[in-house]
């Protein structure tokens, strides 16, 4: 036993030698990038939904701006203040909170670093205290992802049918979204009704899965997922029950062929555009950047190919109305 | 063949009598108190140093074999980012202040695990095992958030000590339920405390959640209002705007003494321990049992809420329904415990090093080159993981070793008994 820790021991020493020659190699490297800090929430990267996605467009910018891109992972509370100014005090150019739950820490982190951009997804910069200026708001327009997708719903179901959707938790950018679907459904057809539940979870899928069972078996024929890695159990209840399901914040067509389509949220495109900026030199905090369906910020995903094409069309026209202003007005909360 | 069949016979028998005597109920605390006797005679402070040891060992192994990075240098950055370098004297410069901070969040850590740890050793002791942590922490973490931000024109050493010791009473409230139903009718505390958990977290998802009571007024957000000034802790290192170390640290280490003092010079500690040891022979004795079931109970409790009251108050100064679901400290309480072996001093240690663990494993203390940041939280639960494993298999070792040790006592009785008769 002691014979083989020890042979164990050498052997790490051993790998040891060789990290640091391939770290010497690599610091060759370097110049004047951009970096980015990225500080997700409690969610984590594998949540396939607004902290991952944040991560596609930092990725995205280190390959096609050769910005120099760090996560920071938040795994509890207590991780916001120091993420946000360890990264700050790194001499980051921008630091990028992911979610309203770190809109608190980010109103006492940014004032402390003027010379450092800052930018909140999901959270208006004139909510935080003190409303710094070098902070920016990536905000979205979830209502009209959802309206669209409650359109397809509407039409993809017969007369009075019903439709439905599962929240994680009662928050702003969940109610858009279903307020938004209920509202399409019904514009849609006005004879469909509308359940909407909530799981209190984003995490765990067998709590969205029980809400979409109830559902289902009180009548609903589409289930509309708003609860990020939570909703993959609704959308799962969806395909056991031989019913339709529609995604959330990313493409989830790749789940099965009982996906109607997927709402979308681009955070990729919002985190990728503040890179942008600052690169160029145009990033403006004390502001918010809104995405919307004319901007290309939210949209639909991928639509089933058993989707008839006359409806798919009348959804793109629809699209194009929301695009144009012709629909205005989409409710963004839950009644 | 033949020869060992009687022996059998002869081991199996002592065993069944013992089962008969301990009814519906008891029967589980005996065989905690014989664990933990079993701890405390055959390791003192090698077992639980070992069960770190090889627990980072294998963790390294897991580092090397998953990552193909080098474990050692895994290690070191885990240290450097606990900040426990600080300590070393010829740490200077940019990188001493760096260290400073990173020490700053793991005493954060430490404190309440202390806490929590204590909640959970303390019951153990008296041979009760607590899995209701999480919620006297959040019990205390609450009530803190309602007193710290209710009662807003006091000044400000009455409304810190206020809310301290209403979040603590919360968290001891909360356990006394559990240790009322332990004493009058025998209602196993691991199903009732885990009962009681639930229903904590249900009550802050309704008090934040939108329109609750304590949501915030100002912002459409399931998250509670800020604590106010006045029952902000003061900071006594760092700068008290980016999470400092607050003064709950020394609440903390003060309560290990508490604790010490309790058990081992005190009549109430006397009596919880000779539960522990075994409630049969204690209530023989003319002990009240149940009296000091629930009052071992809710003393658990009081240090769990006394956890949750100094983060609120410390660091966090508001809790949202997030925080409320996916908050884990009491749990991780529970290792620090078993780490621990009960005591004061183990406690305060493995309390320590979990921190450090928690800390030195953040992604912003792991240098994407030495360890990726998809994987580094996952690292912190392989080495917490490992060193549950390895406690629950030392016991499973110490077991095995009593058990020969018994066989062996046995095997030499039956010939002498059969020249008997």
């Amino acid at each position: 036993m002691l014979a083989t820790l020890l042979a164990l021991c050498a052997l790490l020493v051993a790998c040891g030698g060789e990290d640091e020659a391939a770290e010497t190699a690599r610091e060759g490297g370097g110049g004047e990038a951009v970096r980015v800090a990225l500080v997700t929430d409690i969610g984590g990267l594998d949540d396939k939904s607004f902290n991952f996605l944040a991560n596609q467009g930092l990725k995205r910018a280190r390959e096609e701006l050769g910005v120099e891109g760090r996560v920071l992972i938040s795994r509890s509370p207590q991780d916001y203040v120091p993420n946000l100014s360890s990264a700050a005090q790194q001499g980051y150019d921008l630091v990028i909170a992911v979610g309203f739950l770190m809109s608190e820490s980010v109103a006492t982190v940014a004032p402390r670093f003027p010379d450092v951009d800052f930018a909140i997804v999901d959270f208006p910069q004139s909510g935080l205290k003190g409303k710094p200026k070098n902070v920016r708001g990536l905000l979205f327009k979830e209502q009209e992802a959802g309206y669209l997708a409650g359109y397809l719903a509407g039409l993809s179901v017969e007369d009075g049918a019903t439709v439905s959707s599962v929240g994680g938790q009662k928050i702003p950018p969940v109610d858009h979204y279903i307020a938004g679907y209920q509202a399409g459904a019904k514009a849609a057809n006005p004879s469909v009704k509308t359940l909407n539940g909530y799981s209190q979870d984003f995490v765990d899928q067998a709590k969205c899965k029980e809400v979409a069972l109830t559902q289902i078996s009180r009548g609903s024929k589409v289930v509309f997922q708003v609860a990020g890695g939570c909703g993959l159990g609704a959308l799962d209840a969806a395909k056991q029950r031989d019913v339709w399901g529609i995604g959330v914040d990313a493409d989830q067509s790749n789940l099965g062929e009982h996906i109607l389509t997927s709402a979308l949220k681009k955070v990729d495109v919002a985190v990728f555009e503040a890179i942008e900026s600052v690169q160029g030199g145009t990033f403006q905090g004390g502001a918010d950047s809104v995405f919307d369906v004319k901007s290309g910020g939210v949209g639909l995903g991928k639509i089933s190919a058993t989707v008839p094409q006359d409806v798919a069309d009348e959804v793109e026209d629809v699209e194009r109305q929301i695009a144009d202003g012709e629909i205005a007005n989409i409710p963004d909360a839950v009644k | 063949m033949s020869e060992q069949e009687p022996e059998r016979r002869e081991l199996a028998e002592p065993d069944t009598p013992e089962r008969a005597e301990h009814p519906t109920g008891g029967d589980y605390a005996p065989s905690v108190a014989a664990r933990l006797a079993l701890f405390q005679r055959a390791g003192g402070i090698l077992t639980p140093l070992l069960t770190a040891v090889v627990a980072f060992f294998v963790g390294g192994l897991v580092v090397l074999v998953t990552t193909g990075k080098n474990p050692l240098r895994t290690y070191e950055a885990i240290f450097n980012g606990s900040g426990l370098n600080w300590l070393f004297p010829w740490v200077r410069g940019e990188e001493r202040f760096l260290a400073g901070l990173n020490l700053q969040q793991t005493l954060l850590l430490t404190t309440a695990l202390i806490l929590t740890g204590l909640a959970v050793a303390f019951a153990f002791r008296c041979g009760l095992f607590n899995i209701g942590g999480q919620g006297q922490y959040l019990a205390g973490a609450i009530v803190a958030v309602w007193v710290g931000g209710a009662l807003s024109g006091l000044p400000r050493v009455a409304h810190v000590v206020l809310a301290i010791v209403i979040g603590a009473l919360a968290g001891a409230v909360l356990a006394g339920i559990a240790g009322l139903l332990k004493a009058t009718v025998g209602a196993h505390e691991v199903i009732t405390t885990i009962m009681l958990n639930w229903i904590v977290v249900w009550i802050g998802t309704y008090a934040f959640g939108l329109g609750g009571p304590l949501q915030n007024e100002t912002l459409a957000v399931p998250i509670s209002e800020d604590v106010a000034e006045t029952a902000k802790l003061p900071v006594f290192w760092g700068d008290p705007l980016l999470q400092g170390l607050h003064v709950g640290l020394f609440v903390a280490l003060a309560a290990l003494v508490a604790f010490w003092i309790v058990l081992n010079r005190t009549t109430l500690g006397y009596e919880v321990r000779a539960v522990g040891f075994n409630p049969e022979a204690a209530r023989y004795g003319g002990i009240n049992v149940p009296r000091n079931y629930f009052l071992a109970m809710a003393i658990s409790g009081l240090f769990a809420g006394l956890a949750g009251a100094l983060d609120i108050l410390g660091w966090q100064f508001r809790l949202s329904v997030s925080d409320v679901q996916v908050s884990a400290l009491g749990f991780i309480g529970i290792a620090v415990a078993l780490l621990g072996r009960n005591t004061a001093i183990g406690v305060g240690l493995s309390a320590l090093l979990f921190g450090a663990l928690l800390n030195g494993t953040s992604t912003r203390n792991l240098d994407p080159e030495v360890f990726p940041p998809e994987l580094a939280s996952n690292l912190t639960l392989i080495i917490q993981g490992l060193v549950v494993l390895f406690v629950g298999a030392d016991v499973l070792v110490l077991y095995l070793w009593q058990l020969r040790r018994r066989l062996r006592g046995r095997s030499a009785v039956p010939p002498r008994a059969e020249a008997a008769t």
